[in-house]
Order: structure tokens, then sequence, then C-alpha cells
């Protein structure tokens, strides 16, 4: 396989043909690419030795052995996946088979063997490396829109400030929107540099601890774990593309919208020639200007509201769906969904959420201000409520301003 | 292939799911984590929090603002067992010693400004 | 001695095959009932075990109130490790008993609680703790238990993933294993209330008071109830509840970690714990690697907050001793309290002055895989049979008048 130097695994495997990467826990569905942003599951593989690593974070390097999981004999015929058939209906595995001591052993014995994802490493750590800390002003979470114009905004006012993304390249949805684009990721984060953010990419967040330390943000990066300690927090992280709930979802070849647009736009990779978008309702100027783009790129593209949407069908990659209308045809199915804010960290910092299925999910409850619940808490973007990109930037600076004031 | 609709793909959790562990008189979202096993796979919940939420304010008839989200749990993330091996905050117990070059006593923090 | 329950298979199990409901009170619907026989405090597995065995023997005039859901408190935060090697015969012979009633849980409660006996490995790094390995090998094979001392590496043919650097011996009893502990507490809760046991969730207890006569009046934001025995199994928070009636339980909550890695196929046969840090760790049948390490010196709390502190510790501790899960990656982590009592005993039975009034506490992180035996001796005992020396052994008087002094004291409260 080939791949461009700095591009995702995955974005090179999807360019070479590359289908089915695993199978699912329990039915052994056949799995692969969703979200390529690294929050969902889809394209876990087992990349140099290392299980369940996703190749959508995962930049191509010389030599690098890729492989899939959870699958015999390979990934795109899996006799397991015969446990699907077999529980068409679904099945609920705290009641299975216990019928018998006999059956119920046995059952033991098999589920214990169909257990598991990814193999043990091949080979121990080469390294454990030392921990880096931070001390500053402000630290951002969230290199999208939103967080790139808030840290730039706080370091321009002379606050020491820490960006961290976990992508591998800062920009967010600014890279998966026809409307933003490439060059408007890289300027946005060409700003927050110019201004004196320390940009820390391809870095998680991975929990807040109160207790650790008087408050301690730990962020992991591919080759270290920072300790991040500051006066002011604002939480960018804007929103999970997810899934829309109809019949045969997860099938191959069912990609959220976003990362069809962030192929196109970012990677100039065009998904399919023929991209059926099932979209969720109030995303219309978003599906509208993704469905404009793919068409001039040459694709056919066919939107579908979510209302009208019955089944995807295909085997291992989706080839059409079946609609209220009529069947239509397709090889790839775009989901646009309102993105999930992603708020599970700042609720770690006791910020105050809420359950709004308009803005995507649980948001975050903030003031006028940008304010969170949580005293030296702000929050700003998606993670607010479904924005989108130009208005989760407008929305950064203004939250990034009113942050420098106090800070 | 069977017509299913998954709200967690980590662990397969289908709506179908969702509403055998509503209708067992399992409905706080905590429980139905525990029930069906969503939220527990390598996203942790991040693609099948907001939907199963959603789905679970309608089956129980509440509004969508009285479903609490669960727990938030560290590690956000994924997050290798040797990234944190050499964590300052380790506790170190009277047997605590180097075994091997990659413990040596070298700090285990760099300052950065 | 042998584990003195038969080997029959339990034909009480009610049919709740199809789409059986649960009764409307799992779902916290409705009033408490204005009386009941019995009333437990606490929907964990201590006091699901109690209510499923009373309702077996016949006593079904139970109700069970939990404040939360079921599962919240300690019962659903644990790593589900069943093991017989302890340092105490008493706790020795129990043990014996919990898992043959582990081994066939899932068919007598219709709830699989992937209970596999792959075994506890404890691992010594000095002579001291070799010396106390052995002492309780020779208590533990006087009771039939067959735990074993094994050289470095003999520990490393059932583990191979060890790094034997510093390790010195190890025992291992290939019968003790690990379970999923939700559905356990899902399988007593079902059967109790098929069996009639109210349960009512979500159901905080305001405040008891004693009655003229006898019993106690429980009230709830949900009404009051007037039963006339109570059962405290509210784990950790057993000194809250008994206060409401002036009793003094000298336990106190201590946090214990615990986390949860990405799920592997499986690799890892036994429980393995190291004695000198309490780390430990055993792979579910989920495959994820399930684990915690005691990190000394946060005092009492009943704060359930996860720690940078604990997750280091136990990286550290874990990579040193099986370096191949450098590269293993965490998924979760979590808390729960351990109900710490003075002497590493339980606090069982009533108190002299309130002899209505039971206790189940102060099992110091251990009281799941004691709830099964300790839940049907607890039904013997409150349906008419003579009380098992448990009640008399391990009472809150003993801390008063000294009578625990001169019993053995468990010592063996690892991990």
């Amino acid at each position: 396989m080939r791949g461009y130097r700095d591009e995702s695994i995955a974005a090179a495997a999807l360019a070479s043909g590359a289908r089915v990467l695993s199978r699912s826990l329990k039915y052994h569905r056949p799995r692969t690419f969703f979200c390529l942003e690294g929050h969902c599951s889809g394209c876990l593989v087992r990349l140099s030795g290392v299980p369940n690593l996703r190749a959508c974070q995962a930049p191509c390097a010389p030599g690098a052995e890729v492989e899939g999981q959870n699958a015999f004999p390979s990934t795109e015929i899996d006799l397991l996946g015969a446990v699907d058939f077999l529980f068409a209906r679904g099945m609920d595995h705290h009641t299975l088979m216990t019928g018998s001591s006999v059956l119920n052993r046995l059952a033991n014995k098999v589920v214990r063997q169909l257990s598991g994802l990814g193999k043990l490493p091949s080979h121990a750590a080469p390294e454990l490396p030392e921990v880096q800390r931070y001390d500053v002003d402000v630290c951002v979470i969230g290199g999208g829109p939103a967080g790139l114009e808030a840290a730039a905004q706080v370091a321009r006012a002379g606050k020491h400030t820490v960006l961290v993304d976990d992508q591998l390249r800062p920009g967010g949805s600014l890279r998966a929107d026809p409307r933003t684009g490439r060059g408007a990721a890289e300027a946005s984060w060409r700003g927050a540099l110019a201004a004196g953010v320390a940009v820390l990419a391809r870095s998680t967040a991975i929990g807040y601890f109160p207790e650790d330390d008087g408050g301690v943000l730990a962020v992991s990066a591919p080759e270290r774990l920072y300790r991040v300690y500051a006066k002011q927090w604002i939480w960018a992280t804007g929103g999970y593309a997810v899934n829309l709930p109809f019949s045969d979802n997860d099938r191959p070849g069912v990609i959220a919208a976003r990362a069809v647009g962030r192929l196109l736009v970012d990677h100039g990779i065009l998904a399919g020639d023929k991209i059926a978008v099932v979209e969720a309702p109030s995303l219309g100027d978003d599906v509208a200007a993704l469905a404009r783009a793919l068409t001039a790129a040459g694709a056919e593209v066919t939107r579908v509201p979510l209302e009208r949407m019955t089944t995807v069908r295909g085997r291992a990659w989706a080839s059409s769906i079946d609609t209220v209308d009529g069947r239509v045809e397709c090889d790839v199915v775009a989901v646009a969904a309102i993105p999930a804010p992603a708020s599970e960290g700042a609720r770690q910092q006791g910020c105050r959420v809420v359950l709004d299925p308009p803005a995507g999910g649980f948001r975050i409850v903030v003031d006028a201000d940008g304010r969170t619940t949580a005293p030296g808490v702000w929050a700003c973007g998606d993670v607010t409520g479904y924005l989108g990109p130009a208005a989760a930037a407008a929305d950064g600076a203004r939250v990034g301003a009113n942050v420098a004031a106090v800070a | 292939m069977a017509g299913k609709i998954v709200l967690c793909r980590c662990e397969d959790v289908t709506l179908a799911d969702l509403a055998h562990s509503v209708s067992r008189g399992y409905r706080d979202i905590e429980e139905v984590k525990r029930y069906t096993g969503f939220g527990t796979g390598p996203c942790q919940g991040k693609e099948c929090l907001a939907v199963v939420a959603t789905e679970l304010a309608k089956l129980t008839g509440q509004p969508p603002a009285a479903i609490p989200p669960f727990t938030s749990r560290p590690p956000l993330a994924p997050t290798p067992l040797r990234l944190l091996a050499r964590d300052p905050g380790a506790h170190r117990f009277e047997d605590d010693q180097p075994s091997g070059a990659a413990w040596d006593d070298a700090p285990t923090i760099v300052e950065t400004k | 001695m042998q584990p003195t329950i038969d080997d029959e298979e339990d034909d009480s199990r009610a049919d709740l095959s199809g789409e059986i409901r649960l009764p409307a009170t799992l779902e916290g619907a409705g009033p408490l009932p204005a009386r009941a026989e019995i009333a437990i405090v606490g929907g964990g597995v201590m006091g699901l075990s109690i209510a499923y065995h009373l309702a077996r023997r016949g006593l079904t005039d139970v109700i069970v109130i939990e404040r939360g859901y079921l599962a919240e408190g300690a019962s659903g935060r644990n790593g589900g490790g069943v093991r017989q090697q302890w340092s105490t015969e008493i706790n020795i012979r129990l043990m014996q008993e919990s898992v043959e009633l582990c081994r066939r849980f899932a068919v007598d409660l219709g709830v699989n609680v992937w209970f596999r006996q792959g075994g506890y490995l404890f691992l010594a790094r000095n002579a001291k703790e070799v010396a106390r390995l052995e002492k309780n090998i020779d208590l533990q094979n006087r009771f039939g238990v067959h735990t074993r001392m094994l050289d470095p590496a003999q520990a490393r043919d059932i583990v191979p993933e060890l790094d034997l650097t510093g390790i010195v011996g190890a025992s291992y009893n290939p019968s003790d294993g690990i379970l999923f502990p939700w559905p356990f507490l899902w399988g007593y809760a079902r059967q109790a209330a098929a069996h009639g046991v109210r349960i009512f969730t979500q159901t905080p207890v305001g405040t008891i008071e004693p009655m003229a006569g006898g019993g106690y009046l429980v009230k709830t934001p949900r009404g009051a109830v007037a039963a006339r025995r109570l059962i405290n199994a509210t784990g950790a928070w057993s000194p809250q509840l008994a206060a409401m009636i002036g009793v003094d339980v000298p336990t106190h909550p201590i946090r214990h970690e615990i986390c949860s890695s990405e799920p592997l196929k499986p690799f890892l046969k036994p429980m393995v714990s190291e004695l000198s840090s309490g780390l430990y760790c055993s792979q579910s049948m989920r495959g994820e690697i399930v684990g915690g390490v005691t990190v000394p010196g946060h005092g009492s709390t009943y704060g359930m907050g996860s720690t940078l502190e604990f997750l280091a510790t136990y990286a550290r501790r874990l990579v040193r001793l099986m370096p191949i899960l450098g590269e293993v990656k965490i998924l979760r982590q979590w808390a729960g309290p351990y109900d710490q009592s003075p002497d590493g005993n339980p606090i069982l039975g009533a108190p002299a002055d309130h002899p209505d009034f039971f206790l189940a506490c102060g099992f110091v992180g251990h009281g799941f895989m004691m709830a099964p035996i300790v839940g049907k001796l607890y039904a013997e005992w409150l349906t008419g049979e003579p009380p098992h020396e448990i009640f008399s052994r391990y009472t809150l008087r003993r801390f008063h008048d000294g009578s625990g002094a001169s019993a053995p004291k468990e010592d063996f409260n690892i991990g």
C-alpha cells in the first residue's frame, strides 16, 4: 500500500480500495472507517504489532505493518459472522444458555474464546517516556475553528497559552467543510502559532483530575504524557461525527458525512461515485454545501431525509439503500447527523451539561460570556451546541476575548 | 445480515437491546449502560451516548433534559500504560526499584516553559 | 472438609423465559407497602443475596430499599475476584461454599455471571511474604483447598508474560476465579422479585424510628414501611444508616480505584496479585484486563473520584510485572469504597440493645465474593435455623467488650 507522508493510513487505505478492517465484538459484523476523526472504533487495526490502533490517526510511515483484526479466516469472509444470522433478532447474552449446567459451561468456553478484539502486543514497550509539564495561564482543549480562534485571542493578550488537539493536523471541522477547507484550517493554525500559542498536535486530553496537585489535565501524545496546569480552561472540543438510527446503519460503506467531506476537502479523495446522503433535519445548508462540492468533483449525490430512510443493502459494502420512495443505488452512504458535543472532559471539571437533541446531545451549559458552571472554566463552539465551522470560529474569538480580559 | 439498528458499534448494542433493557426495568442511564454494555467499548460512548440518551428519553416518556449522561471516566481516550508508567505522581512502594534500562533514575518530569 | 452444599440442580428457579417483565416495583413506581416482615436497606449484592435466599426459604414478605440503582455502590465497582486463599479458617470455609454457589449461579438463577475458575496467583517479592503464603497454604490445605507454593519458574509456566525479576515465590490455587459482578445482582433481584420480594430503587432512607413493641418505621420519600426486622446491607454506608437509631458501627470507607483495558483475545488465565503493592489484575470474559493497586494515604472518604496517582501507580507496577502490557491501553477507571473494619473481619448479627436490627458490613472489599454464602446463612438463621458461628463470632459487641481480641484476625485482605 502506498500513501503520502503524514497522510493517515485510513485515507491511504481507502484510496487504494481497502474495505473491511475488522469484525465487531458480539455479532461479528464487518467494521471499517466511519468518522475518520479518531473517535469511533470503526478503523481499529493492528499496527506494527500493537493492537486496536486507529488507522485514521496513524500517519503513513515506511515499513508500517497494518493488519485486520478479530476475524477468521479474514475480515472480508468471517465464518463467525454466522453469529449475526443466528441471532437475527438480537441476543440477550445475560440469559444465553442458562438452561443447563452442561450448556452453560459450553457457553462460557465459547464466549471466552470469542471475546476480545486485538491480540496481545507482540513486543514490550521500547521505552517508558518521561512526563512533560506545562504551567500556563490558559489551556485550550480542541484545535478546531473555535479553539484555534480562542487560543489566538488569549495569546495575543499576552497570556501564556497551550492548545491541545487530538488530530493529525489541527483545524477540526474546517478541514471537512467545503465552505472553509484546508486553506482556512492552515490559516487559523498559523494564526494561533503566530500569536504565540503552544500547539500540541496529536495530543488528547485524557482526563481532568481535580484531586491531583490541585487539579491537572493529563494529555497523551503518541510518545509522551503531559501534565497541564492552567489558571483558566477553555473547552473547544466540538462535536463527534455520529451515526443516525436506521436499519443496518453500521454496514461498511456507511460513513459520516463529515468524513466524506474531510476526504474530499482535506485529502482530495472522492469517497464514492454514487453517494447517498442520509440527513437529520436542520442540517440542510451543511448538506447542500457538501452535495454541491461532491457533485462538482464528479459524484452522483442523492439526498434522503432520515424519516424517508428504510435500510441499507449490500454484503461487505453498501450497494444501495431502500427508502420510502424506492431504491437508490450507491457505493457510499454518507450520514449527516448533528455532531454530538464532546463534553465529557468538561464534565470531569464539574461543568453542567444538558441533553438537548437539536444541539446534538449533551451540550455544555454556558452563560452569555462563555462561562461554564465551573469556576475558571469556559466553553465555545460546537461543544456548547452545534453551530457549524464559521459560527464556531466566531464564537471562539468572542469567548477568547472574554477569557483574555479576566485571565 | 439481519436488519439491526445499531446505536453502539463498539459493543453491538441495538435499539432493540435498549428497549429490552427498559422492559426489564433497567431504565437509569447507568443501569442501561451496565445491562446493554453500550458506551463501554473502545470509544467509551463518544459515538453512542447522545443517541442512546435521546432514545431512552423517548422510550421512557421523559423530557431529554431529565436524562443525565453516565459518569465521565478517565481516560477519555485509550491510553497506553507505557505513557503513564513514569508519571511522577505514581506511589512508590518499599520494593520499588529500577528493573532494566527503561526504569533508570533520570528525572521523570521535564519542565516546559 | 468439603463444601456442604449438595450438587443437585436447583428446581426452585422461577420460569422467566419469554417476555415476562420484572414487577413494576423494580422500576421504582408506587409507594412502599405499609408493612413488611423484613426490610433490607441496600440493593447491593449482600442485600439482594439475603433477599433471594429468604424468598427461596418461603419468607417473601420482604422489601429491599435501594437509594440509587442496583449495583450503584461497591457491588458494581469491584473486580469480580472469588478466592479461597485466606488466612483464617472461617473465611476459607465460607469461600469454599461461595465458590460452589458461584459455579451454579448461572443455571440456578438464569443469568450468566461468566464465572471462570482460572485460579489466583499471589506473587511474593521477599522471604517474609513467602512465609506468609506458606502459613496460609498449610491452613488452606487442611480444609481441602488445593493451594500450592510455586517457585518463580513455575509461576511463569502459568503466566508466561511475567517478568520474574525480584519474584521469589508464589501461591496458586486453580479453583479460585473471577466473575462479572453486575449480572449477579440482576439474577438475585429477578429471582427474588419473581418469588414476591418487592424491590424499590431510587428510594433513599430518610429516617428510621424504633416502634413500640419492636420493629422499625423506615421513612422514605416514597412513604414509610413498618418492618418487624431491619437489615442494614448498605456496605460502606452502614455507619450512617446505623447512626439513625444511635448504633455506632466502627467501620469507615476507604476508596479503592480500579481500571479496565481494551479488550484483548484471551491470554491471561489466573488472577495475578502482588503482595507488596496490592496490585492485582485478571482478564474478564470480555477480554479486558481489569485490575487495581492499593494506593495508600487518602484516609476515610466516600469520594469516588478517579486520580492520576492511581493510574500512574497501576501502570508503573503492572508494566514492571508484565512488560508486554506496556502498549496495552487503558479504557476507563473508576472507584468504589471498601468498608474497612477495625480488625479486618466483618460485623454481623444484631446489637444486644437492638435485637431486630441486623448488620452485614465490614467486609473490607471482599463482601462481593462472600455475599453468596453469607446471604444464604443469614436467610437460614432468619427463618429459624440455628445461627451459623459467624453470627456469634463477628459481633458488634467484640469492639466494646474485647471479646474478639483472641479470635484470629484476617490479614489477607490483599487487592
